[in-house]
């Protein structure tokens, strides 16, 4: 009896550890949260303005931003983990195309993110910061499909850093490199217009900005009219120039493999 | 005494060789270490390029709070990293037993199988902030204030390590605490602005819970006194000492609760 009770208590506590990192990620963005918006009340303490965005909308883009910011990338990580384990060999044998796999796990654990963290924080959010919603059916329209575009940019981003998983050791490194690469030119942090000139210019040739920026620049208001879809237009460029990416490298990667595996 | 330290040079050496075994992994973890500090000061960069202060604070001023920060935590990431490896690594595959029948203090071991390469980068990036900051700032530097700062970013080390030290505890009853370890660290973010502009409930927080407060804010306002911090200042080194002594107690009770479990 003793042993099949310590089994269940091993099992129950390993649940637990689970259940604490999803309480652990939610505790953490509500801190976020509260931090952005005390940083962001101190800030605009002694002026109503800054370069024509005010404290809501500012406040807003911010927020859209780190919650639209959980949402890319992901799928990197796993990958990165199924090549130090090699469990790759083994996946690359079986009656899927291991890409698209990959993708529809990490999409589902996308829809579980969405109805676990970012909605209950959108609720708090809203609650306590007042925030703006967008003024049209059409902002909100151009909103969903511009975000989820540029979710798939950084997945596709995302998996193109996994990938480096087969040539070097420290997948952490590399993951923090990434994820501060994105954080900085993805406008997840601060809204690009209020960049220097020459930062912005640099900017606008790489593809981050269409994974937090342009979608949440379109909810915010920041950008409208017709310049809203010129910045779907080069969301699919983006798009597709990474997937096309993803499928050349992901060939030259199995053929390592294959060589690696005899 | 001498043993121990012997003893960790030991660790040290052995570990350094590894390290330098994979040298692009060394530079890619000192890299994206100093990316990470580099992409947060910017982001206030930026923010101050459209404005004069924040608080009252300038933007060097804050700068050297989150100098202050950056550099204490390098401490507790070069040597002390390896607490957060406590639950997967040590009590779940059952690799603390094989360390408590050694004749060497199990914490101690545990700190010392592991030198953070990452911290290294963490380390030179505090360093350029305060290099930055220092002659910006509007202060006369003799050597009592360099020792007094030295004394404080030492205080800013140890308290990160006090705090990770007391969450990676609780591994001991729920076999893996990272989930709480990487959340209460997360708090260390509210430690780079100055704590006034918070509300008062988030600054007591700070300051007597989860006093990461003393990590930066306190020490940076002993040199800039802008809010009358001065004084209270002053017992940051107590702090890290109260808080260092809190957790070894709390992990010598975690570590015989354990024992006694048997398992």
């Amino acid at each position: 009896m003793g042993k099949y009770w310590q089994i269940a208590k091993g099992r129950m506590q390993e649940n637990t550890a689970y259940s604490a990192w999803y309480w652990a990620g939610t505790v953490s963005s509500v801190m976020r949260l509260l931090i952005i918006y005390f940083f962001w009340q101190a800030v605009y303490a002694n002026q109503t303005t800054i370069q024509n965005i005010n404290l809501e909308t500012m406040l807003t883009y911010i927020v859209i931003a780190m919650l639209l910011q959980g949402f890319v990338g992901g799928v990197g990580n796993e990958l990165a983990e199924n090549i130090k384990e090699g469990q790759v060999a083994i996946e690359l044998m079986r009656p899927y195309d291991m890409i698209f796999k990959m993708f529809a796990v990490d999409v589902g654990e996308k829809v579980m993110y969405l109805i676990q963290g970012t909605i209950p924080m959108i609720l708090i959010a809203y609650f306590f910061m007042d925030l703006s919603f967008p003024k049209s059916p059409e902002t909100i329209l151009l909103f969903v499909v511009s975000a989820l575009v540029g979710i798939w940019i950084g997945t596709f981003f995302d998996f193109l850093v996994g990938v480096l998983a087969f040539w070097t050791v420290n997948v952490w490194g590399v993951r923090v490199l990434k994820e501060s690469l994105i954080t900085f030119f993805s406008g997840a942090l601060v809204p690009i217009t209020l960049f220097p000139d020459w930062l912005r210019t640099i900017t606008e040739f790489l593809p981050f900005q269409a994974m937090v920026y342009l979608p949440v620049s379109i909810y915010s208001g920041l950008i409208t009219g017709t310049d809203a879809y010129m910045a779907l237009g080069v969301q699919l460029f983006w798009l597709i120039s990474l997937y096309v990416l993803v499928r050349v490298i992901w060939s030259q990667a199995i053929k390592q493999i294959t060589i690696f595996g005899g | 005494m001498r043993r121990y330290t012997r003893l960790y040079w030991e660790f040290a050496k052995s570990h350094m060789k590894v390290m330098m075994e994979y040298r692009i992994d060394f530079l890619i973890g000192v890299a994206s270490v100093m990316l990470e500090q580099f992409a947060s000061i910017f982001f206030v960069k930026v923010v101050f390029d459209h404005i004069e202060q924040i608080n009252g604070w300038s933007f060097y001023e804050i700068l050297f709070i989150y100098g202050i920060a950056a550099t204490g935590r390098s401490i507790h990431q070069i040597f002390f990293d390896n607490l957060w490896t406590l639950g997967w690594q040590y009590i779940r595959p059952g690799k603390l037993d094989r360390l408590l029948i050694r004749p060497v203090n199990p914490l101690f071991h545990v700190v010392a199988d592991r030198l953070h390469q990452d911290g290294f980068g963490q380390l030179i990036i505090g360093l350029i902030i305060l290099g930055t900051a220092i002659p910006q700032v509007d202060l006369v530097w003799g050597a009592a204030e360099i020792a007094m700062l030295v004394m404080m970013i030492i205080s800013s080390g140890l308290i990160f390590v006090a705090i990770n030290l007391f969450f990676a505890t609780f591994s001991f009853w729920m076999i893996d605490s990272l989930p709480i370890v990487w959340a209460v660290f997360n708090l260390s973010d509210f430690a780079r602005y100055p704590l006034t502009i918070y509300h008062k409930g988030i600054r007591m927080f700070l300051t007597w819970i989860i006093p990461y407060g003393f990590t930066a804010f306190y020490p940076a306002a002993y040199f800039i006194d802008k809010s009358g911090y001065k004084e209270f200042a002053l017992w940051t080194p107590v702090a890290a000492i109260v808080c260092c002594v809190l957790a070894y107690v709390f992990w010598n009770r975690g570590l015989k609760a354990f024992a006694s479990t048997g398992s």
